[in-house]
C-alpha cells in the first residue's frame, strides 16, 4: 500500500481546465517539490489534496483511505496538514495561541467537560500548553509566545504557519512556498528546520516553491507543472537538464 | 501564570458576596419600580451574553434572538399556567390536547424554554450556517420574523393575537440574577476554553481554521444552539416577569436593543456585554424624562415619545465613530488586568508628586 497516491487528479472550473490527469505517489519520509510557472495550478493541486476543492475526477489516497469529497477538517484529522501561500494566521490571537488551537481537533473532552474544567480537560489543557511551547521552541519562536501574532515580521509568520501545522500532529505535511518573500539568510535557515522536523517527525513533505535554489537542495524528487499538465519529473539534476522545463520557464528560443 | 490564583479567587468570592448583599438589600428597602429595573438588568445580561456568544466570539452576525426569546416565553408559559387558566384563556378556540392539561413547576418550565429553543436553534442551524456574512444576517431576521408571525396564527397553541394573560409573577430578582451569574460563569468558561478558542478561530479565518482540523459548521452550530438555550431561558424569565406576552413583545425591535448593547459593550466581549446591559437598560430608564414636557421658563417642550430611541441610535452612532470596537474591544475583566492597571496608576501618581 502506498503512502500517498493522487490519480488522474482534473480540476475544471467551467471551461478552464486548472490541473489536467495529475498522478503523484510519495513515499513516507520523502520531500517532493512541485514547481512551475505562475498559474501551472499548483496550488490548486494543493486544494484538491487538502479538501478545499473537490476534484472534477480522479482520485486522492492517503494511507489506503479514499480522501477526495471529504471536508477540509476531516482530512486535517486524518493527518495531512497544511500551510498557505498567503500566511493565515490568527493575528489578533497570541503566538501561543495559534498553536494551542490546532490541538483542539484531537481533544476527547466533552463540550461539557470543557466547560466545567473536568480533570480530563484540564489534563489536556495542560498538554495543549506544553506541546504548544514545544513546537514554538523547535521553530525557534518560544521567546515570542505570549506576542500577537500579527505582531511578528514575515519570516517568523511562515515559521508560526508551520508550528501550527505540525501540532495538528500530520504525516503528510503540505507547503505552499514557504520561503516565498525570506532573505538568504532565513531560507537557509528554513531548508534546515525542514530536514529537522521532517527526521524528528518522520514527516512526508510534498511542498510548491518558487526559489529554485531552496527546492533544488532540499527535495529529493520533483514535479514540474504548465498549464496544468505535469511536462517533467525526476531528481533535481534531471529537472535542471530538462528541456521542457526550461522551455517552460524561460520560453522557446 | 497562576500564581495570582488563590488571590483572585478570595476576590471573586468577595465580588459575588458584594452582589449578594446589594440584592438583597434591595429586596428589603428598593420599591417594585427599582426591583423591576434590576430585573430587566439581569434579564438583558443573560440575552445580550448569550448573543455575544454567536455574533460576537464565533462573529457569524446573526439577527434572531427575539425568535428563540419568543419560543423561550411561549414554551415556559404554557407550561406554567394551570390547565383551568388554559381554558379560561383560549376563548377563540381550544388549546390543542397534550398542552391542555400540562401543568409543571416554574423551575422545569424553565429548562424546557431552554431546552426547546436550543432545539430549534439546532434545526435552524442547518439552513442558515449554509450562508455567510450579509447573507446570514438576513435571513436570521427573516426567521425571527417567521416565528412571530407564527405566534400570531397559531391560535390552537399560542392564543394568537390574544397573547397569554395572568401568568404567576414567578421571576424575581433571585432568579434573574442567579441565572444572569450562571450565563455569565457559563459562556465566559466556555469561551476560555479550547472550544471557545476554536470559535475565535472560525471568526478570525474560517479557512485557516478548517486547516488546523475545525469542523467550522460544528463549532457555529454549537454556539448557536448554546446562545439559543440561554435565549429561551431568558423567554422563560421574561414572561414570568412581565406576565403578559402576545406576539408584538417579539419583534425585531427587541433584537435591536440587544444588538446595541453588544455593539456597544464591544462583539466578543463577555464583560462589555455585561457593563452595556446595566448601562443601557439603567439607562433607557434614567432617560424617560426626555420623553417628558420639558418647561425652559419662556417655552415649554411637549414630550415626545420615542425620543429615548433616538438618543440611543445617537449613542450607537458616536460608538461607531469613535470607538468602533466598543467599550471592551474584544478584551475581558481580569483581576491580574485590575491590579496591573492600578500599579500602573499608582506608579504614574507616585511619580509626580
Amino acid at each position: 500500500m502506498d503512502f500517498f497516491t493522487a490519480r488522474n487528479l482534473t480540476m475544471r472550473f467551467g471551461g478552464l481546465v486548472a490541473v489536467n490527469d495529475f498522478d503523484i505517489t510519495l513515499k513516507r519520509e520523502e520531500i517532493v517539490g512541485l514547481i512551475g510557472p505562475n498559474g501551472a495550478g499548483k496550488t490548486t493541486v494543493f486544494n484538491m489534496i487538502a479538501g478545499y476543492y473537490v476534484p472534477t475526477s480522479g482520485t486522492i489516497h492517503f494511507q489506503g483511505r479514499l480522501l477526495n469529497g471529504r471536508k477540509a477538517n476531516e482530512i486535517t484529522k486524518s493527518g495531512v496538514a497544511r500551510t498557505f501561500q498567503n500566511i493565515r494566521l490568527f493575528t489578533e490571537l497570541t503566538v501561543v495561541e495559534n498553536v494551542m488551537i490546532a490541538y483542539h481537533c484531537r481533544i476527547r473532552s466533552t463540550f461539557f467537560g470543557a466547560v466545567f474544567r473536568l480533570p480530563l480537560y484540564r489534563r489536556e489543557e495542560n498538554k495543549m500548553y506544553e506541546g504548544a511551547m514545544a513546537f514554538l521552541r523547535e521553530v525557534g519562536l518560544e521567546s515570542l509566545a505570549r506576542e500577537q501574532a500579527g505582531s511578528l515580521p514575515y519570516g517568523k509568520q511562515r515559521r508560526l504557519e508551520i508550528a501550527r501545522a505540525l501540532a495538528t500532529g500530520p504525516e503528510l505535511l503540505l507547503l505552499d512556498e514557504p520561503a516565498a518573500g525570506m532573505n538568504p539568510n532565513e531560507t537557509q535557515d528554513l531548508l534546515q528546520l525542514i530536514l529537522a522536523l521532517r527526521d524528528k517527525y518522520k514527516l512526508t513533505v510534498f511542498l510548491i516553491e518558487h526559489d529554485m535554489k531552496f527546492v533544488m537542495k532540499l527535495c529529493e524528487r520533483i514535479k514540474v507543472l504548465d498549464y496544468g499538465t505535469t511536462i517533467a519529473e525526476g531528481t533535481p539534476e534531471e529537472i535542471q537538464q530538462n528541456a521542457r522545463v526550461i522551455e517552460a520557464y524561460l520560453g522557446e528560443e | 501564570m497562576d500564581e495570582h490564583r488563590r488571590r483572585n479567587q478570595i476576590f471573586s468570592i468577595i465580588a459575588v458576596a458584594c452582589l449578594f448583599l446589594f440584592l438583597w438589600s434591595m429586596q428589603v428597602f428598593a420599591d417594585s419600580y427599582q426591583i423591576r429595573i434590576l430585573n430587566n438588568i439581569g434579564l438583558f445580561i443573560i440575552l445580550a451574553v448569550s448573543y455575544n456568544l454567536i455574533n460576537g466570539v464565533t462573529g457569524q452576525f446573526s439577527l434572531e434572538p427575539n425568535a428563540f426569546v419568543a419560543i423561550g416565553a411561549y414554551t415556559s408559559a404554557l407550561l406554567t399556567l394551570t390547565p383551568i387558566e388554559k381554558e379560561m384563556a383560549f376563548i377563540i378556540e381550544p388549546i390543542i390536547w397534550p398542552l391542555s392539561v400540562i401543568h409543571i413547576p416554574f423551575v422545569f418550565s424553565l429548562l424546557a424554554a431552554g431546552v426547546v429553543t436550543a432545539f430549534f436553534g439546532f434545526l435552524m442551524g442547518f439552513p442558515v450556517f449554509r450562508v455567510r456574512g450579509d447573507y446570514l444576517a438576513i435571513v436570521t431576521l427573516g426567521f425571527g420574523e417567521v416565528v412571530r408571525v407564527i405566534a400570531n396564527n397559531t391560535q390552537t397553541i399560542t392564543n394568537g393575537p390574544l397573547g397569554l394573560k395572568g401568568l404567576a409573577g414567578h421571576t424575581n430578582i433571585w432568579w434573574t440574577w442567579g441565572l444572569a451569574a450562571f450565563t455569565v460563569f457559563f459562556i465566559s468558561r466556555m469561551v476560555r476554553s479550547s472550544f471557545g478558542m476554536a470559535m475565535k478561530a472560525v471568526k478570525y479565518d474560517e479557512t485557516a481554521a478548517e486547516a488546523i482540523g475545525i469542523n467550522a459548521f460544528g463549532h457555529k452550530m454549537l454556539a448557536f444552539t448554546t446562545s439559543a438555550f440561554f435565549e429561551g431561558i431568558g423567554g422563560g424569565l421574561l414572561a414570568h416577569l412581565i406576565t403578559t406576552i402576545s406576539p408584538t413583545l417579539f419583534t425585531f425591535f427587541l433584537t435591536f436593543n440587544l444588538l446595541i448593547m453588544i455593539v456597544v459593550g464591544g462583539l466578543g466581549s463577555i464583560t462589555g456585554s455585561v457593563i452595556a446591559a446595566v448601562v443601557i437598560t439603567w439607562g433607557g430608564e434614567a432617560l424617560r424624562f426626555v420623553e417628558e414636557p420639558i418647561h425652559l421658563g419662556f417655552a415649554t417642550i411637549p414630550g415626545i415619545p420615542g425620543m429615548r430611541m433616538v438618543l440611543f441610535s445617537l449613542i450607537l452612532v458616536l460608538v461607531m465613530i469613535f470607538a468602533r470596537k466598543g467599550l471592551m474591544g474584544a478584551r475581558e475583566f481580569t483581576w491580574n488586568g485590575l491590579f496591573r492597571k492600578i500599579r500602573e496608576w499608582k506608579g504614574r501618581y507616585v511619580k509626580e508628586s
